[in-house]
């Protein structure tokens, strides 16, 4: 997992529980890593552009602020733009299906 | 330094194609390998539908058709293939379907009895049955949703095995067909990745392989064998082909049943163990309604396609149920194998109709859940309003587009076609790829079209006829 994915992850996690949080990751990790290559390497293009567009919003405000962060994410996830909503929105699925299948055996 | 290996048959997976060739040749007396790139998993290990079972079943996680929409599909990648993580529901392959593929690809000796007592065997074998007892209430809702509306229902058997207390199992290739094979002298060769089959003089002569051990060391084999039986499934069998070099027919006209889903809220908690089996065939062939897994980590992705803040449905996922509508499409897809990638390129296409008729599905089944007492339905598509009343599906018919819907599949067919009709297929009646005889496809890639129901019992049969056929000539 890219550095930048690996941010947008950490913010679409719910739980506060470390131990959890990491678990989450290792699974968004793997599951990226199980991509079929073609499709990790679009998905790869896109972490690139989405983390340089973020790093020139951030540079221009806040850029470790958790919170615009997120509603940058918000903001793509309800973009017109296919890969874009896209992103977010594979991210975000996976992380809600480990951090609800996490909590339903706890 | 390269291991060699000799057998007399070689079958490339262990799914649901596979596991019938290698358990009908090796009762035949035949020595038979079989290799699976998939690991071998205890059937007990996992749970169905889990975390853990798509950490170690499942081939890619998220992986999608390109296309508009794109369609995120799953298949297996372990011994027993797709048939250890799909729901086991059962069906004979339609009679209709069997006459209209006869006619339009000129497949000889393929009639609906035929069929029929090869399905007969399958059945017998892996002890198809109904539920005893009542159905569980996520699948007896569906069954009221259409008695309500006047609409045909039945419920699906399964293939599964029930001990007196109801308790059932499912009865997949690694607890049924894979070890039997094995019993009765086959070898099982897991995590052995097929590169390519190997040729000459017009001959498959085997495989050249990589075999990953516990400790990830990779070694490379060679196969020799004296027929080849492929059962990869839909996309990884054309895949392999294409790396073989073998392109003719291959790889196109892939065909899936696109579903469309919704969560849907009731009063009461519903059950989450299975899947209902259940299925609304008022709308059929080209049209089924039926039920998912719905687990809570499942709930929460269908759940988050909605428009309404989903925080409060969340904390109350046990009142959830997952259903969905599947089409039979007229448009297809294609598979690429691409030199250097691991993975084939899959596409899509989607007609205006299929969009069309996947909308309709959706609303039939927001009627359907709605008369069987639903309070709240999350649609599958983005932003898709939620319904709380029938004058509400309306809202529906306009949000099934290629930029909004979330579909996916599990149903994969048709990537090398089988018949008489050699402009049109792959392969021949019986599955010997075009110009080499002793190259055989033994799996979905035959099926002709997407046969609007689950596919496993139609392979199945057409499996072990293909196997009769083989040793009968040889």
């Amino acid at each position: 997992m890219l550095a930048f994915e690996r941010r947008v992850v950490r913010s679409l996690i719910g739980t506060s529980d470390p131990s959890r949080r990491a678990a989450i990751e290792d699974y968004v990790d793997s599951s990226l890593r199980s991509m079929p290559d073609h499709l990790r390497a679009g998905f790869t293009a896109e972490t690139v552009a989405l983390g340089a567009w973020d790093r020139v919003a951030g540079a221009l405000g806040r850029r470790d602020d958790p919170a615009a962060l997120g509603r940058r994410l918000d903001r793509w996830e309800a973009s017109p733009i296919g890969p874009v909503n896209q992103y977010v929105r594979l991210l975000r699925s996976l992380v809600l299906f480990a951090e609800h299948e996490m909590a339903g055996q706890s | 330094m390269t291991r060699t290996i000799d057998t007399d048959v070689l079958v490339i997976g262990s799914g649901a194609g596979g596991a019938v060739t290698a358990a009908t040749l090796t009762a035949a007396g035949r020595d038979v390998t079989v290799v699976e790139e998939g690991p071998w998993v205890d059937p007990d290990a996992v749970e169905p539908f889990s975390l853990e079972e798509m950490a170690t079943k499942y081939r890619h996680r998220p992986a999608a058709a390109l296309g508009a929409p794109a369609i995120a599909y799953a298949e297996g990648r372990c011994v027993g293939g797709s048939t250890e993580i799909n729901s086991g529901l059962y069906h004979r392959l339609p009679a209709n379907l069997i006459e209209d593929w006869r006619d339009e690809y000129g497949i000889d000796e393929f009639d609906p009895d035929t069929l029929d007592e090869y399905a007969e065997r399958i059945e017998q074998q892996l002890t198809v049955s109904r539920l005893p007892g009542a159905p569980p209430p996520s699948s007896a809702l569906l069954e009221r949703g259409a008695t309500k509306l006047g609409w045909r229902s039945v419920e699906y058997s399964r293939v599964f095995r029930y001990d007196a207390a109801g308790r059932g199992v499912k009865q997949t290739m690694s607890r049924t067909l894979v070890p039997r094979a094995v019993d009765a002298g086959a070898t099982l060769i897991p995590n052995c990745r097929v590169q390519r089959v190997l040729r000459r003089d017009g001959r498959a002569v085997g495989a050249r392989a990589q075999v990953t051990d516990d400790a990830g060391r990779v070694e490379d084999v060679t196969i020799n064998a004296g027929h080849v039986f492929v059962c990869g499934g839909a996309i990884q069998t054309p895949a392999l082909l294409h790396r073989s070099g073998i392109r003719a027919h291959v790889g196109g006209g892939l065909k899936v049943h696109p579903m469309i889903k919704i969560a849907a809220r009731f009063p009461y908690p519903v059950d989450h163990g299975g899947v209902p089996m259940q299925v609304i065939t008022e709308f059929g062939p080209n049209l089924s309604i039926g039920g998912s897994a719905s687990r809570r980590g499942q709930v929460a992705m269908a759940l988050a396609e909605a428009s309404d803040d989903i925080d409060g449905a969340l904390a109350d996922w046990e009142h959830f149920s997952i259903y969905y509508a599947a089409i039979r499409t007229e448009g297809s897809g294609r598979v690429i194998g691409v030199p250097g990638l691991r993975a084939p390129v899959v596409t899509y296409r989607l007609t205006d109709a299929d969009l069309s008729r996947l909308a309709r599905g959706l609303v039939h089944l927001g009627e359907a859940l709605l008369a069987a007492g639903a309070t709240e339905l999350y649609p599958s598509v983005r932003g898709g309003p939620v319904v709380r009343r029938p004058e509400g599906l309306v809202d529906w018919w306009s949000g099934v587009s290629r930029s909004r819907a979330n579909l996916m599949t599990v149903h994969l067919t048709s990537t090398v076609r089988m018949g008489q009709e050699r402009s049109r297929t792959g392969a021949d009646s019986f599955g010997r790829v075009w110009g080499i005889p002793n190259l055989r496809i033994n799996d979905a890639s035959l099926l002709p079209d997407a046969p609007g129901v689950n596919p496993q019992g139609a392979i199945m049969a057409l499996a072990a006829r293909n196997c009769d056929h083989f040793l009968a000539e040889s």
